[in-house]
């Protein structure tokens, strides 16, 4: 049974947004880890997320890659429940579909900068956690951008 | 123990799990310049963005007509709706002018998305989505214009400032260009041109303090040939109307995410372009702020400025000039009319871009007076910080970005017009690169609104009828040879009025809002009327008195019966 508002600190709040059925039913998306894409000698991006059992979440959460371009994926489902992936890719979504225990493959093409949300559309897999981010680094190339010095940021 | 995985495979295209087709017929391989610029000599195809070069939004077809309009009746209709957290979740409605090209339609929508559709049936042949990040900027919600075709290839921009080209019968992509920074906060949501041997774009970011640009890309490569900076750098004419110290021409905006016009004979594009940066707050940029809230008319082969006309010099009101300039001839004159958000209609003289002749459109204008000659006298506008002035028309414009037209068989203008003010409290802030740059706090006007479809004399500037609505019309109006002109309202309701006298003629209820360009066009000899609806967008900015209306996004396709 779960602990009334009135008796958690603000601490246990936000511990417990963090994992599945605590503070809300599923967990608050954004949240957890960050992976960083790996780039090979053969100049494409790889990196493997994972489903963990019973916690409906891609791990990372955030997939970090280095630039826009091309990213192998490697995907694994270690829960005893079935999902998928719906992620971004110029030219069309990439559906794979992840029966419990089972490992397939994804590859996307993202020209960023900028952040991606994916997710699985499998029941209701998407509110209780299992979105997912691809953020890509980087600049617009240097002939796309304004001819003007340069401005200040946030 | 290592576990034993089953093999999921390779993810696949989504595509490949909807039924589509995937594959269109070859209609646009002969599509080149000559046939764009007598696009109007093939009314079964719309061709490009306005129908023909001319912007009128004008078609032969009189096949539907204001005899039997009356019948007119839903054909197929097209839908496909949102997956997932996308960019600008505000809206994932239309703002596109569908493309027919022999009985295939092109048709772009929200968040990358491209279509090549059956135009008989509405059959889907192939789609291509372009993954748009989801912190891109967007002033004005996740939306499209629409596309071009030519010579075999399907143009359009995306969210996040590129340029691609599609093979126009798979879909598949052939090039792909950057033409904007989004770390800068630009963004692009323009229709592109196929003119002569090139595609013409232009950017948006207007409300982020950028330094707005037209470019030119070969159509075959993809070959940057031309970028025009709608503001001047120092030293370059035009620069006088900024501040001589400190940099805000670099932030000046003037962005034309509009397409063009384009007259062959003198060889000139007719952008209309967008605000000064930052809106409301003239302190920071004292002069004129060339060439923003302009008609400028570029070279197309080099992409100089020939020619101009600011409608509202140092601008602080938020009146854009992007919406179009439609080019006609009268009475011997070479002209093109351009209803402004300042809602006044100018007729200007399209060789030298001098006004012929100016004349009020709306029925409540406030903001300030100008005269036959195009001299504006400000009269109310946020001055004192903190101080709240209220003005009419408010910054949505009397006419948004979306289209008039014009007849050549009555002569006469069709404008869709938004009657609504607002209220503008200045608010100085600082520039920060991809952060909206605004000098106001703004409110629209929820109550005491209209609209009106109205018609205008481009001889005398004087209304010849007018259709009343009790809210503003903010969609793009058809002008046809049957004598009809389609117009959509925010309610939902799509209209034929009769071109002649204004009566209203036929209607049905498409289900959402309008906010963008219906098309007409025919296939084996039977008319469609095209309406991309769904309403959303920036709706707080145009009417936020309709913010909390349903928001869809379907093509539907009208025909009469076929018995």
């Amino acid at each position: 049974m779960s602990q009334t508002a009135q008796d958690q600190s603000v601490e246990e709040v936000v511990a417990a947004l963090g994992r599945q059925n605590g503070t809300t039913l599923g967990r608050v998306l954004g949240r957890g880890s960050v992976g960083l894409a790996e780039e090979g000698a053969d100049g494409r991006m790889r990196a493997t997320i994972r489903i963990p059992e019973d916690d409906l979440v891609y791990e990372p959460r955030v997939l970090v890659l280095p630039h826009a371009g091309e990213v192998e994926l490697t995907l694994i489902n270690d829960d005893k429940n079935t999902h998928c992936a719906v992620l971004p890719s110029n030219g069309d979504y990439q559906f794979i579909w992840l029966v419990n225990s089972s490992k397939g493959t994804a590859v996307l093409d993202l020209d960023g900068p900028g952040y991606y949300w994916y997710g699985s559309r499998t029941g209701n897999d998407e509110g209780r956690g299992l979105t997912g981010a691809i953020v890509v680094q980087g600049d617009a190339p240097p002939e796309a951008r304004l001819d003007r010095p340069p401005q200040p940021r946030p | 123990m290592a576990t034993d995985y089953v093999d999921a495979g390779q993810a696949v295209g989504n595509s490949t799990l909807s039924g589509i087709i995937g594959k269109a017929p070859a209609v646009t391989q002969g599509v080149n310049y000559d046939r764009i610029r007598n696009a109007r000599s093939e009314p079964q195809n719309w061709l490009t963005y306005y129908g023909a070069y001319d912007g009128q939004r004008y078609s032969p077809l009189d096949q539907i007509n204001k005899d039997n309009v009356r019948r007119l009746t839903p054909a197929w209709m097209f839908q496909c709706g949102s997956v997932g957290l996308h960019a600008g979740k505000s809206t994932y409605s239309f703002e596109a002018s569908p493309i027919v090209v022999d009985g295939v339609m092109f048709l772009s929508g929200w968040d990358g998305w491209v279509w090549a559709l059956d135009a008989r049936s509405g059959e889907l042949l192939w789609q291509y989505r372009h993954a748009i990040p989801f912190d891109v900027s967007l002033c004005c919600g996740n939306v499209n214009r629409g596309v071009a075709v030519a010579d075999g290839m399907v143009f359009v921009v995306t969210l996040n400032a590129h340029i691609i080209a599609l093979d126009a019968e798979t879909g598949k992509k052939v090039w792909d260009k950057t033409y904007g920074d989004v770390r800068a906060g630009e963004s692009a949501t323009v229709a592109p041109l196929a003119v002569k041997d090139m595609v013409i774009v232009g950017s948006s970011g207007g409300e982020f303090g950028v330094r707005g640009h037209a470019d030119a890309f070969k159509r075959e490569t993809g070959e940057h040939v031309w970028r025009c900076y709608m503001v001047p750098k120092p030293g370059e004419p035009g620069s006088d109307t900024w501040p001589a110290e400190g940099e805000a021409w670099a932030r000046g905006g003037a962005n034309c995410w509009v397409t063009s016009t384009f007259d062959p004979d003198l060889n000139l594009l007719y952008f209309g372009t967008g605000n000064p940066c930052p809106d409301f707050d003239g302190g920071v940029r004292e002069g004129d702020n060339l060439y923003t809230d302009s008609g400028v008319a570029v070279d197309v082969d080099t992409g100089e400025i020939k020619a101009h006309f600011q409608y509202t010099p140092h601008d602080l009101w938020d009146y854009d000039s992007t919406m179009e300039h439609i080019l006609f001839d009268l009475d011997g004159q070479k002209l093109a009319a351009h209803f402004d958000k300042n809602g006044f209609l100018y007729i200007l003289d399209r060789t030298n871009m001098q006004p012929v002749r100016v004349a009020p459109f709306v029925d409540r204008i406030d903001w300030g007076e100008v005269d036959e000659k195009g001299n504006v006298t400000p009269l109310r506008y946020p001055e004192a910080e903190g101080d709240p002035v209220h003005f009419w028309p408010g910054p949505a414009g009397a006419k948004e970005w979306t289209h008039a037209a014009y007849s050549p068989d009555t002569e006469l203008l069709y404008c869709p017009v938004q009657d609504v003010g607002a209220t503008a409290t200045r608010r100085r802030r600082e520039f920060k690169e991809s952060i909206p740059y605004w000098g106001a706090g703004v409110a629209v006007d929820l109550e005491d609104m209209a609209g009106s479809i109205s018609a205008f004399d481009p001889r005398t500037g004087r209304e010849a009828w007018r259709w009343a609505n009790d809210i503003p019309m903010c969609a793009s109006v058809l002008a046809t040879r049957g004598g009809l002109v389609f117009a959509g309202e925010p309610t939902g309701e799509f209209n034929a009025l009769d071109a002649s006298s204004g009566e209203h003629l036929w209607q049905f209820q498409c289900g959402s809002g309008h906010h963008s360009s219906p098309c007409t066009y025919s296939v084996d000899g039977r008319q469609f009327i095209a309406v991309p609806t769904g309403w959303g967008a920036w709706t707080e900015g145009f009417l936020p008195g309709m913010l909390g209306a349903g928001q869809g996004s379907s093509l539907i396709a009208f025909a009469l019966p076929e018995d």
